[in-house]
């Protein structure tokens, strides 16, 4: 069976000659883009031409086609589309060879790649490529902040600051960050050689980087950016400069990868389990990725939706939320929070999992009221979806809905404090290890539930008629998803950087950086909280002077929690090189990634596992999550 | 549990609980309040400050004593007991927050529905928000930049939006409410302080929308049926324009107190006719207020002076703004 497996993914034959430029690839993106591009120009102006509108060079019009044109045909240079083409076409599609498989040096990185581990790797590093980009942008608007009154930026570029800082974070960082984890880890997990759908998988991590490039490319676009916030309310939205054309087409990219994820993930869990690996014994990071993914299939196809009508509304003169047209201009938020909340959750219910994996496997105990745990995220996913008019309390939508949101928003406080009373109680008695992964876990503990209790208090509709669009909400926001989400991803790099590298990282590099994260985080945003209640709203250049010398203190810190990614930085960089080499298991795991080499062999198992017990029993003598090589594996389902 | 560790928790929850209360009560968060509902609105932030504090300090409480406590060696590779989970612990953890939300719930519903009563003899004004100027309407039909309100009365914004979603909000009386285009939502607010408050515009709205603010003047009864009679604002009538308009959100104009930076600075008028070199002084800033387009100054952009002042400003207006721009103009 080993044999089998590794015979046929010997290094494919280098085509050569002619065959080096229709062959997927650089060289193929080289011509195919342009062609693609041609299109984008060619299409719109002959439309134009053959109906006789003038003028015949509408420059949205080209924008928006192109939006779509040219990173397609990018894609289709690359490779992602021609094994369906083939299919598609009635060709004899070629036999899978594993050439596309794995990661045998650097270069492999750059292509079409149906390794899941690859494809994981691939996500991780991109999206702390936009983190920077977007923590970069925070701190040039902070730099403006530090003093009232106009410094650096006009108020257009400060709004186009602000709007892309967020988008960047949200939908090039947070959300694609927890899918490259996911990616690594579920297949792994699983007991699986990789996802159910490698080639889907390959595809939605390359529509990733075309999503960031479109809204790095919105900044500078002629005329203006975007600049409307993330939130991109109508009717503002819908006249902004051209750039707002690009944050539209770009969030269309994000979230078509983003569902691509969710349904491989769905499936993958749903098929591809080990023998023996019931629902009730997958660890609890699958448990989360699971319910994640549901949410992001029914709710994503939501903000797609809503910015399709933007978009129409301002380039095919359509009024879904133009008043003067009929429209509805509420419409749009609604339509826009039945995603953006439960998107909230898809920001944090994957980080929940990686907490439950770390506390569990850093304090030596099986994770206290396991089913508990995993019931507690379904009522997070299913309550997540009867909430979202929350965002809207002071909007002026219909009045009554305004309680109803508010119990239910009240109500998620409930499974959420189940899932941190019970981490508290997965450590009680437990044999801490203070490592750097338990570092973080522990401190996205403390802030979280900082983050959730001033949850509460924008729940209660009349507190958040006081601090709705100031910076409480700022502040608010910034301890759940920076506190929360990324303190998470910090815990799930670090804790996975063994099994991804095959090298340890340094770990008192990784206690510095969790100490300078912290603080720097604490002394920028928990201030936000008074500047807020006080009166300052959020997305101002410009504020009252009594607010100066607190700006300049939050600014001031902004900077060193910026200057804190730089350690982890150099930690990973220097230890993916030079780190001490990594065991198989260097954290004395339970689940079934540890129990194969770092980095795993590249169809993960030489040998399927049988599940035969729960993924957390520590202190159980003799318990076993798996075994290799049972004589005959049990059917799925045999308890 | 022995007892010495319970102690050892309880202390630790008396010590967060401490810390945490002080931040809370030391620190000056809310505004002072000026207006009933804010009064009931910081009564439902102090209920819920109460549950927050003994939340989280329980929960650093077990997180202190369990690093401090359950701390293993570095060459320690032992496991914890194996303790998979505990009924009535979970239940009790299930409910008790069930009942505390329950509990902020039924306070905040209660408080809003009070919030939302503007009695039987209400004050009525409109508030209309446009890019990036507040305008207040009296039911004597005149209307003014700024809010003036009577003390003790219950009033009753009706507030609505000409072009994007703005937001009016006091952070005084804690009262807030989007204006959007095309809608009429009511805001009550009933003043007990007198004073002057700002009114901030909290929704993004365009390029002037750190600017885009007013304020509200809380004044006695008599003094305000004295506004109501003679209530003509002061100044001449093409600085009411000017106001009304939102002009000084985006332009600097020293006779009118504007210190705008959006827009050019309307002080060097003179000097900017004359670069345009597009006719009289009065023509010129009759054009530029109509047509913005037809003469963009070097150094700013075409399209982000709104088109809609040919429509919104009558003629008359029109002649009284421009009369005072060129007056005022060195």
């Amino acid at each position: 069976m080993t044999d089998v497996a590794h015979a046929h993914h010997s290094a494919p034959a280098s085509p050569t000659g002619w065959h080096r430029l229709t062959a997927p690839g650089w060289l193929r993106v080289l011509w195919v883009t342009p062609i693609g591009f041609g299109i984008g120009v060619g299409l719109p102006l002959l439309l134009r031409w053959a109906a006789g509108w003038h003028p015949l060079w509408d420059g949205t019009v080209l924008v928006t086609v192109e939006l779509v044109t040219t990173p397609l045909f990018f894609l289709v240079g690359l490779g992602g589309f021609d094994y369906w083409a083939h299919y598609a076409s009635g060709r004899p599609t070629r036999p899978e060879d594993h050439s596309g498989h794995g990661a045998h040096s650097w270069r492999d990185y750059f292509r079409i790649n149906t390794d899941h581990k690859v494809i994981g790797v691939q996500y991780v590093v991109t999206t702390i490529v936009f983190f920077m980009i977007g923590g970069l942008l925070a701190m040039l608007f902070r730099a403006e902040l530090a003093q009232p009154g106009d410094q650096f930026f006009n108020p257009q570029t400060f709004n186009v600051l602000v709007s892309n800082h967020a988008a960047l974070m949200i939908f090039l960082f947070i959300i694609p960050a927890f899918a490259g984890l996911g990616n690594y880890v579920i297949p792994l997990m699983l007991g699986a050689a990789d996802m159910a759908f490698p080639r889907l998988n390959a595809l939605s991590f390359w529509l990733l980087p075309m999503a960031g490039l479109i809204l790095i490319a919105g900044m500078v676009t002629p005329g203006g950016g975007p600049s409307a916030g993330w939130t991109c309310y109508a009717p503002l939205c819908s006249h902004q400069p051209l750039g707002q054309v690009f944050f539209n087409m770009g969030v269309q990219w994000a979230g078509a990868s983003s569902i691509m994820t969710a349904l491989n993930f769905l499936v993958t869990i749903i098929t591809m389990r080990a023998p023996g690996m019931t629902f009730w014994r997958m660890p609890l990071l699958v448990w989360a990725n699971f319910t994640t993914s549901l949410l992001v299939v029914i709710a994503t196809p939501f903000i797609a939706g809503s910015q399709f009508f933007v978009m129409f509304d301002r380039v095919m003169h359509t009024n879904f939320f133009e008043h003067d047209g009929g429209g509805y201009v509420l419409g749009y938020q609604h339509i826009f929070w039945f995603y953006s909340h439960p998107a909230v959750y898809i920001m944090m219910l994957p980080g929940f999992g990686i907490i439950s994996e770390v506390i569990s496997v850093m304090s030596r105990k099986p994770v206290f009221g396991y089913r508990l745990m995993a019931l507690s995220l379904m009522a997070i996913l299913v309550l997540g979806f009867s909430v979202w008019a929350h965002h809207m309390f002071v909007a002026g939508m219909a009045g009554w809905l305004r309680v109803p949101m508010m119990v239910t928003s009240m109500v998620i406080a409930v499974p959420t404090g189940i899932k941190i009373f019970s981490w508290l109680a997965t450590m009680w008695n437990g044999r801490i290890h203070m490592t750097t992964p338990m570092l973080f876990a522990l401190g996205f503990l403390s802030m979280f539930v900082i983050g959730g209790l001033s949850g509460i208090y924008l729940a209660s509709v009349p507190i958040d008629i006081h601090a709705s669009d100031t910076y409480f909400i700022v502040a608010h926001i910034h301890y759940v998803l920076f506190g929360g989400s990324v303190f998470t991803i910090f815990a799930g790099i670090y804790y996975w950087f063994p099994k991804m590298t095959g090298r340890m990282y340094d770990e008192r590099l990784g206690k510095l950086h969790f100490w300078l994260t912290f603080t720097g985080f604490n002394l920028t945003f928990f201030p936000m909280h008074y500047i807020g209640l006080q009166g300052m709203p959020r997305r101002v250049a410009d504020y009252a002077g009594r607010f100066a010398d607190i700006n300049l203190f939050i600014s001031i810190a902004s900077f060193g929690l910026g200057a804190s990614t730089l350690v982890f930085l150099y930690n990973m960089v220097h230890s993916w090189k030079h780190g001490e080499v990594a065991e198989g298991n260097p954290w004395r795991a339970l689940t079934l990634e540890w129990q194969v080499s770092s980095p795993p062999p590249i169809f993960n198992f030489d040998e399927i596992p049988q599940v035969i017990g729960n993924p957390y029993e520590y202190g159980v003598p003799g318990a076993r999550h798996a075994i290799f090589g049972a004589p005959h594996p049990e059917p799925v389902g045999a308890d | 549990m022995r007892r010495g560790s319970v102690l050892q928790l309880v202390g630790l929850g008396a010590v967060a609980a401490a810390i945490t209360t002080a931040v809370a009560v030391l620190i000056p968060w809310l505004p002072e309040s000026a207006s009933k509902e804010s009064t009931r609105i910081h009564f439902v932030y102090w209920f819920t400050t109460v549950i927050a504090i003994v939340v989280f300090a329980a929960v650093v409480a077990v997180l202190a004593y369990s690093v401090i406590h359950f701390r293993a060696r570095p060459d320690d590779d032992s496991d914890g007991p194996p303790t998979h989970g505990h009924t009535t612990l979970e239940i009790v953890w299930t409910a008790i927050p069930a009942v505390l939300v329950t509990a902020i719930s039924i306070v905040s519903a209660v408080v809003l529905a009070q919030n939302g009563r503007a009695g039987s003899d209400p004050l009525v004004v409109k508030v209309t928000a446009q890019q990036f100027a507040w305008e207040f309407t009296y039911p004597n039909g005149k209307t003014y930049g700024s809010l003036t309100l009577p003390k003790g009365r219950h009033v009753k914004l009706d507030i609505t939006a000409k072009d994007v979603i703005h937001s009016f909000w006091v952070p005084e009386f804690s009262q807030k409410q989007d204006a959007v285009p095309g809608q009429h939502n009511t805001l009550v607010v009933t003043p007990t302080h007198l004073g002057t408050f700002p009114v901030i515009c909290t929704e993004l709205c365009g390029l002037g929308h750190a600017l885009m603010r007013s304020h509200t003047d809380v004044v006695t009864p008599a003094k305000f049926a004295d506004f109501m009679k003679n209530g003509e604002s002061a100044g001449p009538p093409g600085l009411a324009v000017f106001q009304q308009n939102g002009c000084s959100s985006c332009h600097t104009f020293k006779p009118a107190n504007a210190t705008g930076k959006i827009g050019p600075d309307l002080d060097e008028l003179k000097a900017s006719a004359a670069k345009a070199n597009r006719g009289p002084l009065d023509k010129f800033i009759e054009e530029s207020i109509v047509d913005p387009s037809a003469y963009v100054a070097p150094g700013f952009s075409d399209g982000v002076m709104p088109h809609i002042y040919k429509q919104q400003i009558s003629a008359d207006q029109l002649q009284q703004l421009v009369q005072y721009l060129s007056q005022g103009a060195k």
